[in-house]
């Protein structure tokens, strides 16, 4: 009953948004460039915006590959367009988060941890649409605003409610209750402005020719993402048929429910890149991976690899799984580490950290005459690392 | 019962309205040893100062300002040139450096600023001291460092000492004025714009931190050149080797 419900209740709000004739409902709106802010508000947001970006282009966080960049930059354009994509300045920053965002002067901000879930081009282009699709209807403005009238109204709300309680007069309570209904407004719109987003994304994705259910996918994946940490830390899931009182996005559930509904709908394409990803982020994999491994969510790490090893299992993602079997180094994880490096090493025997995470597991496990090797070869390939004394006198014999 | 409810709903306006209680005053501490005698004729590189300036609105949120902010910064850049001849220095710019450099300048802005946030929180305000610097604050020692990598920085090889700048103003609206008279007649303070800033001299050569000073509660109407002079006075009050004159309190 409930999914049906939302169905419906997505299809509505479709309704209203999008055109009253079906075929032009995922048209593009007109689209003017080089936009400079209009009012003091506005202007204002800029302003600070300005700063914040002087202060994001000179972190040391910014990756600046300038291939890597090429290639974020191009899947934007070819997901909005050339027209739309011109201005944008995009920031890739070394974060193992799985988030992006698009500030009101045209700044856009890449995680790495985006870039690790994504599985192919369609994937990112749906993120990176949806994020463009808040600037082009200039979401933080209108939030910026809301906040602000919500603010003020909190506010008169907690000083007449101190004049209630003070003279003794007036509900106390009633002003209570108006607060809560207040804050729930706030974080509706907020949610309201994602849904409208989501929507606007998949019409760049309809006009670049992606394959449109790739959207659906991401937050599916997110969500099994989700649930695999909090299991894996004992903790309680999070329920995806509620929306919290404070979220301020709709739940990933519901998104994925309505996006693949949409999804059937939009008169998209096949296209998904999935080789021209691979091998943009080819140079970039085993240090997203280590990034993600040293995060210390096991599970929610345990997930995302083999979510990515099920199209195909290569030697950076094997080596990933091993490292992560070992860092954990509970004793039922190291035979599993050992397996897995022995897998990575098959795809590719150039791999000095594989030979190394081999070794210590199996010494380790008190298997040092099949330890030795291991870590001679690892010695062999990288003479001058870091660790190489402290490898030397634990295959020295004793 | 009355009561709790009244002191919860203050909590709410002091939670929704943004400032410090440990920046409501003034404070300014100089290294040991440390004199500048006037007319040294030394030579102070400024690094772009942090001016924001916008209003506050009935909530209490900052509503930032483009225009207010571009002169703010136009005549406090003036008057800190004005002051500072006055004192027999020379300031200089720095320019706006680009690549490693640029990122070089990011890493020390910051530094300094939890720098100074750590001496205003820590060391400036009686109650909350570091246990590290417990004995420093008995015995008046003012000691702090950003480490002997400034002298890197571009531009540090011809200068003496770094000059590092923020303000941050936030006038009240109407709204929040109103909002504050009918605050009182509950008995709850309601505070109507924020006027704070904080000036520090570093070392060149050795980043030592010679002087800092910081005021919560800072007067001059930024947006006016007059008003901008006066807030540079304030906050270049006791300015090591200082012979200008002291602004008059807000």
């Amino acid at each position: 009953m409930r999914p049906m419900v939302r169905l419906l209740a997505a299809v509505a709000a479709m309704a209203t948004l999008g055109a009253a004739n079906p075929e032009r409902e995922f048209d593009l709106p007109t689209y003017t460039g080089a936009y400079q802010p209009q009012n003091v508000d506005e202007r204002g947001m800029w302003m600070v915006d300005d700063e914040s970006e002087r202060l994001t282009r000179d972190s040391r966080l910014v990756i600046r590959d300038e291939a890597l960049n090429n290639y974020v930059h191009s899947v934007l354009c070819r997901a909005v367009g050339n027209d739309r994509c011109g201005g944008v300045r995009i920031y890739i920053l070394r974060v193992p988060v799985f988030n992006a965002n698009m500030s009101p002067n045209g700044t856009m901000r890449v995680y790495s941890g985006l870039l690790l879930r994504m599985r192919n081009e369609a994937e990112l282009a749906s993120i990176l649409g949806h994020e463009f699709a808040h600037f082009e209807m200039r979401h933080s403005l209108d939030e910026f605003r809301r906040k602000r009238s919500t603010s003020d109204l909190l506010a008169w709300t907690a000083v007449l409610g101190t004049l209630a309680a003070t003279y003794g007069g007036g509900s106390t309570q009633s002003y209570g209750d108006f607060r809560i209904s207040v804050y729930g407004a706030l974080f509706r719109f907020s949610r309201d402005q994602e849904r409208e987003a989501d929507i606007l994304g998949f019409s760049y994705m309809a006009e670049a020719k992606y394959r449109p259910s790739a959207a659906s996918e991401v937050w599916r994946s997110a969500m099994n993402e989700a649930d695999a940490t909090s299991t894996g830390r004992a903790l309680r899931g999070q329920r995806y048929d509620k929306t919290a009182f404070f979220a301020t996005h709709p739940t990933n559930l519901e998104r994925a429910d309505y996006l693949s509904a949409l999804a059937n709908r939009v008169p998209g394409g096949e296209y998904e890149g999935r080789n021209a990803y691979q091998a943009a982020l080819a140079p970039w994999l085993d240090q997203f991976l280590e990034d993600q491994i040293k995060l210390n969510d096991f599970a929610g790490t345990e997930y995302l690899i083999t979510r990515l090893g099920a199209e195909e299992w290569t030697a950076p993602l094997l080596l990933a799984r091993a490292e992560l079997y070992r860092l954990r180094a509970n004793p039922r994880d190291l035979p599993n580490a050992v397996e897995f490096y022995r897998q990575a090493l098959t795809l590719n025997p150039d791999l000095p950290t594989a030979y190394r995470g081999m070794g210590l597991s199996l010494m380790r496990m008190d298997r040092k005459s099949e330890a030795t090797p291991s870590l001679s070869r690892y010695l062999e390939l990288k003479p001058d690392a870091l660790d190489a004394d402290m490898i030397r006198s634990l295959v020295a014999p004793q | 019962m009355n009561l709790i409810r009244a002191i919860a709903a203050a909590l709410l306006v002091l939670c929704t309205s943004s400032f410090g209680l440990a920046q409501a005053q003034e404070r300014t501490a100089v290294r040991q040893g440390f004199t500048l005698p006037p007319n040294s004729g030394k030579t102070i590189l400024l690094f772009r100062p942090t001016i924001r300036v916008g209003a506050q609105s009935t909530g209490g949120m900052f509503e930032p300002n483009a225009d207010w902010t571009a002169q703010g910064r136009e005549h406090m850049g003036v008057s800190l040139r004005q002051l500072q001849d006055r004192l027999g220095n020379r300031v200089i710019e720095a320019s706006e450096p680009i690549g490693e450099q640029a990122l070089l300048v990011a890493e020390h802005m910051a530094l300094f600023a939890a720098v100074s946030s750590s001496v205003i929180n820590y060391q400036f305000f009686v109650g909350n001291r570091l246990p590290t610097k417990k004995r420093d604050n008995r015995n008046d020692v003012f000691e702090w460092t950003l480490g002997p990598q400034v002298a890197r920085l571009p531009g540090a090889a011809d200068a003496d000492y770094g000059l590092f700048i923020y303000t941050e103003d936030q006038y009240g609206s109407t709204g929040r004025k109103v909002l504050q008279a009918f605050a009182m007649l509950g008995g709850v303070g309601v505070q109507s714009g924020v006027h704070s800033g904080y000036a520090g001299l570093v070392d060149l050569k050795t980043g030592e931190l010679l002087w800092l000073n910081a005021d919560g509660k800072m007067g001059g109407d930024v947006r006016t050149p007059e008003g901008a002079e006066k807030r540079m006075r304030q906050l270049l009050e006791e300015f090591p080797g200082s012979s200008v004159q002291t602004a008059p309190a807000a």
